[in-house]
């Protein structure tokens, strides 16, 4: 079967920064990929270039077989296809938690109101948060502001989904809920590409953990593979000092 | 070793001072002075003739009062009500100091600038005059936002060759004075055979100058809107357009609310300059009506006119002011 991303040699250069050197991955359906590394080791950057946040400085992008950098590609439409959640949250605060879920599907899926909003509260309602589907944004806490993160990029049925360090602005007793819904989507078949620190997570949920070093994919494997067996110097200083 | 700091030089200072209470700070002193001056007022107001001893006196004694008014106002340890009637005896002691030497006549000032005569028979053209002020003020404002929210959208798309053309607007209408600005549109533009009513060059040239302002404003306000949301919006697979209209914009406009008003307000008292091009504004029709009828009074009531405008809506800026912060928590979302 077609992987459902591929990355080939992916450069991306702020200014004088060459953040990423030539970063290939290909990731399958349903697979749950998870990118570790120091920070500065291009972990957001990659996420941000595949969904073309960023645009890479060169290399090539194929999502579901289509190359997003094709000038007849409408980039929208690959977005839509990718949920992402931030590490900021990035709420719409003048919207309610509801409005914040339905804005997408009904802007750009063009569904009716009345179907986004059901689509909408049983989406809360599988995070766990049914019941604060009016509230405002700044009545959340953390956790269940990145919760509704989720529920709003879930909304757009999307094919794959990005977490650029979802928990890593959370106090610590709000990370496991953020995490428990993470699991669920997980197990329900979700392509997810996971950045994040929270290993004893990365350990349960992914298939494949890739450890990212000055730009490049340094190693790859199992979460097995690499938490028990990591081949360099560096992975181990790393590992040693998150775990 | 940790230092004692209650035996540190600083200290001992402090301790020592912070016990005295300095002579003029001290009642006595005030009382004293206080009467001092009440039987050097009443000795002043007695006296009568205009000599330059009196008026040398009289200047010496007003300085006093204001010396004395600013000591006790500046102190903490003194009281609301000491403070508040110290102010209103400085008033008063002026006003009748002013009435007393300066107004011969009062029964004149009154025929002067409160003629109610001359006032009735201007008030229909004060009260045109009053419509077409506030139909400025409002068409100039919409003309503003206009330009000003087409301008800061442009410029938010961050192209260098358009950002140069809104710069160059923005500085040009800010820097050129208004009234200038009245007078090329009125009185130049008709030699390039654009021919505006008075009216229309009014609000074009109030709208071209306070739309600068504006777009600044609205400027600051899509600055206000953190790069997370728009990102946001974007991952979503809202197109630039609807991440303007459903994100940035909503968010945005609460942020420019309070200045927003500021600047209409602001840009509404401009109108006064239009009855330099001869738009029959309140202003102009004050002067109109004071030279027909030879008599200040129209000019007077004018200003009231103003004053009822104008205060209740600055009053709205600082309500809406606060009103914002309370409700504008910083927060990450």
């Amino acid at each position: 079967m077609d992987p459902i991303i591929r990355v080939e040699s992916l450069h991306k250069s702020f200014r004088d920064l060459h953040v990423l050197r030539g970063v290939s991955i290909e990731v399958n359906r349903s697979e749950v990929v998870s990118f570790i590394g120091r920070s500065g080791s291009g972990k957001s950057t990659l996420l941000r270039c595949i969904n073309r946040l960023e645009e890479p400085t060169s290399g090539e992008i194929w999502i579901d077989g289509v190359n997003i950098h094709e000038p007849y590609i409408d980039i929208n439409k690959v977005r839509a296809e990718i949920g992402m959640v931030f590490q900021s949250f990035n709420l719409f605060p003048h919207m309610t938690a509801i409005d914040n879920i339905m804005l997408a599907p009904v802007c750009v899926r063009k569904i009716s109101r009345q179907e986004a909003k059901e689509r909408g509260l049983s989406l809360l309602e599988k995070v766990g948060l049914a019941e604060k589907a009016n509230e405002y944004p700044e009545k959340l806490s953390g956790g269940q502001r990145q919760r509704v993160a989720i529920a709003r990029a879930l909304a757009m049925q999307p094919r794959i989904m990005f977490f650029d360090e979802p928990t890593s602005a959370l106090d610590p007793e709000m990370v496991g809920e953020v995490l428990d819904v993470m699991a669920q989507m997980a197990s329900e078949g979700m392509t997810m590409l996971i950045v994040s620190h929270e290993m004893g997570f990365i350990r349960e949920a992914a298939d494949r953990v890739l450890f990212l070093d000055e730009g490049k994919i340094l190693e790859e494997g199992t979460p097995d593979d690499i938490f028990n067996r990591p081949q360099f110097p560096v992975t181990r200083d790393f590992l040693g000092k998150v775990l | 070793m940790l230092k004692d700091y209650t035996e540190s030089n600083t200290f001992k200072k402090l301790r020592d001072t912070s016990g005295r209470v300095p002579l003029i700070r001290q009642p006595v002193f005030l009382i004293a002075s206080c009467v001092a001056l009440v039987l050097y007022g009443s000795m002043l107001f007695w006296a009568s003739g205009e000599g330059l001893v009196i008026r040398i006196a009289l200047s010496v004694f007003v300085a006093l009062l204001v010396t004395w008014t600013g000591i006790i106002i500046t102190d903490e340890r003194r009281g609301e009500r000491l403070k508040t009637s110290m102010v209103f005896l400085v008033l008063a002691v002026l006003v009748l100091l002013f009435l007393e030497f300066h107004v011969t006549n009062s029964e004149e000032i009154i025929e002067l600038f409160f003629n109610i005569t001359v006032i009735k028979k201007a008030w229909p053209y004060l009260v045109l005059g009053f419509k077409t002020t506030i139909s400025l003020a409002f068409m100039a404002a919409l003309v503003s936002t206009v330009i000003g929210l087409t301008l800061a959208i442009f410029r938010s798309f961050d192209n260098k060759v358009l950002n140069f053309f809104i710069i160059a607007y923005v500085d040009f209408f800010r820097a050129i004075p208004i009234i200038v600005l009245l007078m090329l549109i009125y009185y130049g533009l008709p030699f390039l055979n654009i021919r505006l009513s008075a009216f229309a060059s009014g609000v074009l040239g109030l709208g071209l100058n306070s739309g600068a302002y504006v777009s600044e404003i609205f400027r600051a306000g899509f600055l206000s809107v953190s790069k997370g949301q728009l990102e946001a919006s974007r991952a979503l697979g809202m197109t630039p357009w609807q991440t303007m209209q459903k994100v940035a914009l909503p968010q945005a406009f609460k942020a420019v609310i309070p200045p927003l008003v500021g600047n209409y307000v602001a840009s509404a008292k401009d109108t006064a300059l239009c009855s330099s091009i001869s738009i029959i504004e309140l202003l102009k029709a004050g002067t109109a009506q004071q030279s027909l009828n030879a008599n200040p009074s129209p000019l007077i009531f004018v200003t009231v006119l103003y004053l009822i405008l104008f205060v209740p809506l600055t009053r709205l800026c600082g309500y809406i002011e606060k009103r914002m912060k309370k409700t504008q928590r910083q927060i990450t979302v």
